[in-house]
C-alpha cells in the first residue's frame, strides 16, 4: 500500500513540475564523477642524474687547460725544460681525465681541514661532488652511456647518505659543507607513490577544497571587520542610551561611564590603526 | 578521535618531526607494543603536538614534552618542556663535552690543529646557529613530497 502511495506521490510531483527531470549523474552512486574543472598536467619525469635531482646547484666551470697535470706539479725537471717540452704537460694535451682530477682536488681543497686531509666527511662529500659534476656534464655529451649513468646514480646516492650522516652527527658542519658547495638537501618524502591521474586529480580536489574554504573565511573576516566601527559606535549609543535611561527612571544605573570610555578607547585605536595600514 | 595510549602518561622524550603549524610542534613517540600471539614487541609510533609558541625544537631534537593540564586544542595536548638533544649538536652527559658522532669535538680539534689547519676549514666559533639555510639550501623543515601536477607558475620547492 505503501509503495503505491510514493509511485502516486512521484507521479505527482512528476506531473506537476514538468521541469524537474532525474539527471542520470545526480543518482550515480559508483564511480563518482567530479564536476570541477581540473585539469591535470603531468609534471614529467626528471632523470636521477640531472643536477635540478641531485640538488647541484652549480655544474663544473671551465678549468684553466694552461695549468699542469696533476702529478706533474711538483716535477723539478719541468722547471728546467723548455717551451714545449712544458706545453706538452699541461691539460691541453692530456686526456679528460685529467681535468676531472684537476676540478676534483680543486673542489676538495675548498673544504679541506688541513693539507692532509683526505678522510674526513666533509671531503670526501666535496670529491664525490665534484666527481658528480664532472660525470653530469659528461652524460649531456653521451647520454647513451649507460655505465656512466649507473656510476653517476650510485655517486649522487652515496653523497646524499653520507649527507644525512653527517646532518645527524654535526648539524652545523653540514650546513657549512652545503652552502660551500651550493648543494641543495632534501630529505626524501615519507612515502613513495606512482605519479597516477587519480591520485593527483584527488590531491588537487583537496587542495582546491582548502584554497575555497580559506578563501571565504577571509572573506568573512573582512566583512566583520569592517563592521566593526559601526558596532562599536551602535554599542556606545546604546549605552549612553541606557545609562541615561536608567538615571531618569530612578533605578540602580548599571552601566558606568569608565565602561563607555572603554568602548570609546577601543573605537579610537581601531580607527588609529586602520589609518596607519592605508 | 581517541587520544594516543602514549598522551597519556605525563612526561613523554619524543623526536621532532617536520610540522607546519605556527604554534606547535609535531613529535614522535617511539612504544613498544606486545604482540600476543607472537609475544615479541614491536615498534609502535605515536604523534603528538605539543605548544612550542616560538618554534624552538627543530627537525630531528630529542624533546621533553609535559602534558597541559587541560587541552589547547583539539590536537595540541602537550607542551614543550626541554630540549634533551637537539641534532647534530650532542653534548657527552658525563664530561659536557661536545660529541661528533664518536669523538670529542676538541680531540679533533686538536688533530687538526698538530697537522695544521687551513684557514678555510670549517670553524664551531665562526658558524651560525642552526637553521640559517632553511628554506635557502636546507629542506629538513619541511615534509617533502613527490611531484605531481605542473603548476600554472610552477614554483615547487618542496617537491622531490
Amino acid at each position: 500500500m505503501n509503495l503505491i502511495k510514493s509511485t502516486i506521490s512521484i507521479g505527482k510531483i512528476l506531473h506537476l513540475n514538468p521541469n524537474l527531470t532525474f539527471n542520470n549523474s545526480s543518482i550515480r552512486r559508483y564511480a563518482f564523477k567530479s564536476d570541477l574543472k581540473i585539469k591535470w598536467v603531468h609534471p614529467g619525469k626528471v632523470s636521477c642524474v640531472k643536477p635540478e635531482k641531485s640538488g647541484d646547484l652549480e655544474s663544473m666551470p671551465e678549468i684553466d687547460q694552461s695549468q699542469y697535470q696533476l702529478e706533474y706539479r711538483q716535477s723539478k725537471e719541468l722547471e728546467t725544460a723548455n717551451d714545449l717540452a712544458k706545453k706538452l704537460f699541461t691539460l691541453e694535451f692530456a686526456p679528460r681525465y685529467k681535468t676531472t682530477q684537476v676540478y676534483i682536488r680543486n673542489t676538495a681543497d675548498t673544504v679541506r681541514r688541513h693539507a692532509l686531509d683526505t678522510g674526513s666527511a666533509e671531503t670526501r662529500i666535496a670529491r664525490w661532488t665534484g666527481a658528480i659534476r664532472a660525470m653530469q656534464e659528461l652524460l649531456e655529451r653521451f647520454p647513451r652511456n649507460k655505465r656512466l649513468k649507473v656510476n653517476l646514480k650510485e655517486l649522487i646516492d652515496k653523497r646524499k647518505k653520507h649527507l644525512k650522516y653527517l646532518r645527524k652527527w654535526d648539524y652545523k658542519r653540514f650546513e657549512w659543507l652545503i652552502d660551500n658547495l651550493n648543494i641543495v638537501y632534501k630529505p626524501p618524502p615519507n612515502e613513495f607513490h606512482w605519479v597516477t591521474r587519480k591520485g593527483s586529480l584527488r590531491k588537487l580536489t583537496q587542495k582546491y577544497c582548502d584554497d575555497l574554504k580559506a578563501e571565504r573565511l577571509t572573506a568573512y573576516r573582512r566583512q566583520l571587520e569592517s563592521e566593526q566601527p559601526g558596532f562599536l559606535e551602535e554599542k556606545i549609543r546604546s549605552l549612553e542610551f541606557i545609562c541615561q535611561e536608567q538615571k531618569e527612571c530612578g533605578v540602580e544605573v548599571t552601566v558606568t561611564e569608565e565602561e563607555i570610555n572603554e568602548v570609546k578607547r577601543q573605537l579610537e585605536a581601531l580607527l588609529k590603526e586602520r589609518k596607519e595600514k592605508n | 578521535m581517541a587520544l594516543p595510549a602514549a598522551s597519556r602518561s605525563l612526561l613523554l622524550l619524543g623526536e621532532c618531526v617536520p610540522c607546519v603549524k605556527h604554534n606547535a610542534s609535531k613529535f614522535k613517540i617511539k612504544r613498544l607494543e606486545l604482540d600476543t600471539n607472537l609475544l615479541m614487541y614491536f615498534r609502535k609510533d605515536d604523534f603528538v603536538y605539543a605548544h612550542d609558541p616560538e618554534k624552538k625544537c627543530k627537525t630531528g631534537d630529542i624533546v621533553l614534552i609535559e602534558q597541559l593540564p587541560q587541552k589547547m586544542t583539539r590536537l595540541i595536548t602537550h607542551q614543550v618542556k626541554d630540549i634533551i638533544y637537539p641534532l647534530g649538536d650532542i653534548t657527552d652527559p658525563i664530561t659536557g663535552k661536545k660529541v661528533v658522532a664518536g669523538k670529542f669535538r676538541d680531540h679533533i680539534e686538536e688533530v687538526n690543529q698538530v697537522y695544521g689547519k687551513l684557514p678555510t676549514a670549517f670553524d664551531y666559533g665562526k658558524a651560525p646557529e642552526r637553521g640559517w639555510l632553511e628554506d635557502k639550501k636546507d629542506f629538513t623543515h619541511v615534509e617533502t613530497y613527490i611531484k605531481y601536477h605542473k603548476f600554472k607558475n610552477d614554483d615547487q620547492p618542496y617537491a622531490v
